[in-house]
């Protein structure tokens, strides 16, 4: 479970104080599949980087799976987010020194290498659908395989949550519904996802959906999956 | 002669019909090169050759050794051979004679005692010998000489980190990513300082491959200009110099990326990731 409390993030512009994100608190429960809309510059992406500890809220508390994650020291929360959680970025972030082979298991080798062995990664890379792709670079890559071996490189550590930064923000309608799909078929067997996304259709497809506005969360509406 | 010598010579004391020869000796004999085994003939007497030197950068380089004895004998086979010049060198009679000092022992201290203790004889030190003027404008040139490196070296120093200051600008969404999947602060540290590592060893072996090539292509110049002998050193010696330099070039290095790799290590993950997009 994560739970957001009391959560303030405030940055500095221009001498003038703004709360990307504004006393917002939250639960996310095990297994859900929570959507974030929003118009830019909400605070939608800062409020997913605050549940997967990639940066400090002003104030307020980060629990994932009780523990206050802030409370952890870097070599600890290092290995949270290396065991617990699984990125996915808006645009390519895959490394582009690395096969996508490499790219999948480089997580696993920071979470102490158990499950990042060929076998394992090869398999997730059939299961996003681009087998034949372990030994081409990133560059050789359409914007859609590399959104998938993406979330292969997510889900190596098996964690049971996903945080996603619109991971089909670049993409053709086509592509976007493919990694809906996947989306979905990983939240099937009980990983948490939360999803940060513009379009209100790809929202729909979410159990929860959330709204941003100016820092402040809302809840939308509840979908039937 | 040892540094001079090419190859090695035959074991004991040169015998009375051998000689060893000084680099351009052959061209008095109308050669374009002498060889080991070689029969030369000075002041009709017939000698095999055992050795050649290097070029020192000196006389000797036009001549060559030969025993006391043969020399004496030769002035006999200069008479009754006919040659064109005689050689007059009476018995007992000897031009010069090189000491070998110990390391031990002042040169200027031996050479003082040879000209107080022996009447009529002239004493010159090996650094005279080479080039007197030459080894007094490399001892005032010293001071310079370190301050050009030492100003070189911080110049690399300040180059290399700004080098790197940029690189760790450039791959911030890389390192931010890196964190986010589970890096830690320490691995950051540690990867900007292997890639520094890496970098300085390559450089400091393609410096010191260059720097060589050029000393190889210049030796002969180097004497010419100098008016001195130019050694190569001994293959020992080459090996530390070099792998101190190589640990000199690779300290440089990380020196120089020691701030961008602590800056790279503290970057948050969420502001590397947004800011290098």
């Amino acid at each position: 479970m994560i739970e957001l409390k009391n959560i303030t993030k405030a940055y500095m512009s221009g001498g003038v104080k703004i709360n990307a994100v504004d006393n917002v608190s939250l639960k996310v429960a095990d297994g859900e599949f929570i959507a974030v809309v929003g118009h830019s510059g909400s605070g939608k992406t800062t409020m997913v980087s605050l549940m997967g500890g990639l940066t400090k809220p002003t104030t307020g508390n980060v629990m994932v799976g009780g523990t206050d994650i802030w409370t952890l020291d870097n070599k600890q929360l290092a290995l949270l987010r290396s065991e617990k959680i699984g990125f996915c970025f808006q645009f390519s972030s895959l490394i582009p020194t690395l096969t996508c082979l490499d790219n999948v298991r480089l997580p696993a080798s920071f979470a102490g290498g158990q499950r990042g062995g060929v076998e394992h990664a090869l398999s997730l890379l059939e299961t996003v659908g681009v087998p034949d792709k372990a030994n081409a670079y990133p560059s050789e890559l359409s914007g859609g395989q590399q959104r998938r071996v993406a979330i292969a490189r997510a889900l190596i550590n098996e964690p049971g949550i996903i945080l996603a930064d619109e991971p089909t923000g670049d993409l053709d309608e086509y592509t976007e519904a493919d990694i809906m799909e996947l989306f979905e078929q990983v939240n099937a067997r009980g990983v948490t996802i939360v999803m940060v996304t513009h379009s209100r259709n790809l929202a729909a497809r979410a159990v929860r959906t959330l709204v941003m506005e100016n820092g402040t969360l809302s809840e939308s509406s509840k979908t039937s999956s | 002669m040892g540094p001079w010598i090419k190859g090695n010579l035959p074991e004991g004391r040169l015998k009375d019909n051998e000689v060893i020869l000084g680099s351009n000796a052959h061209i008095f004999f109308g050669k374009s090169e002498s060889y080991i085994g070689d029969k030369e003939v000075f002041y009709g007497k017939e000698f095999t050759v055992v050795g050649i030197l290097d070029s020192t950068g000196i006389g000797i380089d036009d001549g060559g050794f030969v025993t006391l004895a043969s020399v004496y004998n030769m002035t006999k086979t200069s008479e009754s051979n006919e040659t064109k010049r005689l050689l007059d060198v009476k018995p007992g009679e000897i031009s010069a004679l090189m000491v070998n000092v110990k390391p031990e022992y002042a040169r200027v201290d031996v050479a003082t005692a040879i000209e107080t203790q022996v009447s009529g004889v002239a004493v010159v030190t090996s650094k005279e010998l080479m080039s007197s003027s030459v080894a007094r404008q490399l001892e005032g040139l010293r001071p310079y000489l370190v301050m050009i490196g030492g100003g070189f070296w911080v110049i690399s120093v300040l180059m290399i980190g700004a080098l790197f200051s940029m690189v760790v600008n450039e791959r911030r969404r890389e390192l931010g990513l890196l964190q986010a999947m589970g890096a830690t602060r320490a691995y950051i540290f540690r990867l900007v300082m292997l890639e520094a590592v890496q970098l300085t060893a390559i450089g400091g072996i393609c410096g010191m491959a260059v720097g060589a090539a050029v000393i190889f292509v210049l030796k002969g110049t180097i004497e010419v200009s100098l008016g001195i002998a130019y050694l190569w050193p001994g293959a020992g010696f080459i090996a530390v110099f070099s792998l101190s330099l190589l640990v000199m070039a690779i300290s440089t290095g990380i020196l120089a990326a020691l701030y961008p790799a602590i800056v790279a290590s503290r970057l948050e993950p969420y502001q590397a990731i947004r800011t290098g997009e």
